[in-house]
């Protein structure tokens, strides 16, 4: 006999506003519905309020985690209807910034999905060294969240001296190499709760057409830093890890990888940062008529911004955003299938859903 | 010529249609003339290129809606535009299950009715009307909106 099981939107194995049904048989969970929603502001309607600088705050709101890429994407797509380009020495600090965000987000991850494990030691190892990539992100933009870093054509603060932070990522990388990657990647707790669950196999995923390290870790090689580099990727050496099993422990391990790149990347646009100024907008800011699109890879895979803007307003006509979670969230109720119950809540927890992002 | 070449061809030959892929601030887009979106659908899959969304915008005077559609092939971003006149257009859902979502988020947005699917809804909750993006959007610091100015958020 089959019977359904509430998970959320207010749940102790979910903390945030989301809701899966499940229809279970015994502890086996045999089909999911998915319900979003539950945070929905209608920010893409309130962006056509909003005039061409406080739209980037605006935007900057989407997502706690992510703030930086979501007014990076924005303001690329802007830059694009205005004409202008952010100098070379801006393009390496978004790199910079981009890519201290991932570790952030990853980090934080990690940490949620030991909690889940039950491995609550690792958890608050993972919360420290949070803080200390925050410290960081805070030694350069002065904020420990939204950062207001991005502006149309260039960013709001410099890194005075670049090869100063060098040490600090040198240390976020040894410690994370000597604690958390060995402990995530060959512990037998880890193991045993991750491995071979909540599988998305290789054609699900094409299906479903999602993104980051959920699309990555089902051997999907995408990476847009890679593809269709932005800022100062294309001049960036490194690696995309790729994994085919399509499980958990696969999308752990990706990330874990990720976080290596991650450190590789910023100590390459560190020392090779481009002197020189920081923006190149204009006194006055003139947008054409018509649509830009940008795409970045965020943490958990591709955001793209659409653009409209109508000559002579100092509003966007429509902001239209397509977050990653929006786009890997779906896959949930395919890797939850045939999953035991008890599962459930690391199996959504390991596409690293983000509810602010998606319900926007 | 390059396979991502050969396969835009394919897909401008599927679509039926002699106007090349124009390349427009980053975008390479695609006058589909008098192609059904359900033949993008179609073509867009046999090329193994990967849905990303559906941008509605509402074109001026009610005369109907332009709902960009845009895939990823080979890291290229690609976009097909389609006029639609009244408020129905189909469903692509059947070809591409990735456009499930915001084909319900487009309905609900801009009341815009894809046939051809059943309807649940996503961001709004059961009997909620559709079309929150078509309401007129408060203005700050008009008192006739009813929405708070910064003057009275500072107060």
């Amino acid at each position: 006999m089959s019977y359904k099981i509430p998970m959320g939107p207010y749940h102790p194995g979910l903390e945030e506003p989301y809701k899966l049904e499940m229809i279970c048989e015994g502890e086996t969970v045999k089909d999911a519905e998915l319900n979003i929603g539950f945070n929905f502001r209608g920010i893409e309607h309130l962006a056509e309020t909003r005039n061409y600088v406080q739209v980037i705050a605006l935007m900057e709101r989407v997502c706690g985690i992510c703030s930086f890429i979501h007014t990076l994407t924005l303001c690329q797509s802007m830059e694009k209807l205005a004409g202008i380009e952010a100098p070379p020495r801006a393009q390496y600090i978004r790199v910079v910034m981009a890519e201290l965000e991932r570790l952030h987000s990853h980090v934080l991850w990690a940490g949620i999905a030991a909690k889940l494990m039950g491995f609550k030691t690792m958890f608050m190892t993972c919360f420290a060294l949070r803080e200390k990539v925050m410290d960081v992100l805070q030694a350069i933009s002065g904020n420990r969240v939204n950062y207001s870093m991005n502006h149309v054509g260039g960013v709001n603060r410099n890194i005075e001296d670049p090869l100063a932070l060098v040490p600090m990522i040198d240390a976020l990388e040894q410690e994370m190499m000597r604690t958390v990657i060995p402990i995530f990647t060959t512990s037998s707790t880890a193991r045993s709760r991750c491995a071979g669950i909540g599988v998305l196999t290789h054609e699900k995923a094409v299906s479903c057409a999602v993104v980051g390290p959920t699309a990555r870790a089902s051997g999907i090689p995408q990476d847009l830093r890679r593809d269709a580099p932005y800022a100062a990727y294309a001049e960036m050496k490194f690696e995309v890890p790729v994994e085919q099993a399509g499980d958990v422990r696969a999308r752990l391990f990706v990330r874990a990888l990720e976080i290596i790149e991650s450190c590789n990347i910023i100590r390459q646009a560190l020392a090779r940062m481009a002197p020189g100024e920081i923006s190149s907008a204009p006194e006055k800011l003139v947008f054409a008529t018509g649509t830009a699109t940008s795409r970045v890879e965020a943490p958990r895979g591709e955001v793209m911004y659409s653009v409209s803007w109508k000559e002579n307003s100092r509003n966007p006509a429509r902001v239209h955003v397509r977050t990653p979670t929006y786009a890997n969230m779906p896959a949930v109720r395919w890797m939850v299938r045939g999953a035991r119950l008890a599962d459930t809540p690391l199996i959504q927890a390991s596409i690293d859903p983000c509810y602010s992002c998606t319900d926007r | 010529m390059t396979a991502l070449d050969t396969n835009l061809d394919t897909i401008r030959e599927k679509l039926g249609t002699a106007e090349p892929w124009v390349e427009r601030l980053g975008t390479l887009w695609l006058n589909p003339g008098v192609a059904r979106v359900r033949d993008a659908a179609w073509a867009m899959s046999a090329a193994g290129a990967r849905f990303i969304t559906i941008t509605a915008y509402e074109l001026p005077g009610d005369t109907g809606f332009r709902l960009e559609y845009h895939w990823d092939l080979d890291g290229r971003l690609l976009g097909i535009p389609f006029q639609i006149d009244g408020k129905t257009t189909e469903s692509i859902v059947d070809i591409i299950d990735a456009a499930d979502w915001i084909e319900r988020e487009v309905h609900e947005g801009f009341a815009i009715v894809f046939t051809g699917r059943v309807y649940e809804p996503l961001m709004l909750r059961e009997g909620e009307k559709p079309g929150v993006n078509l309401r007129v959007a408060p203005v700050q610091d008009d008192p006739a909106s009813g929405m708070c100015g910064q003057k009275e958020v500072a107060k």
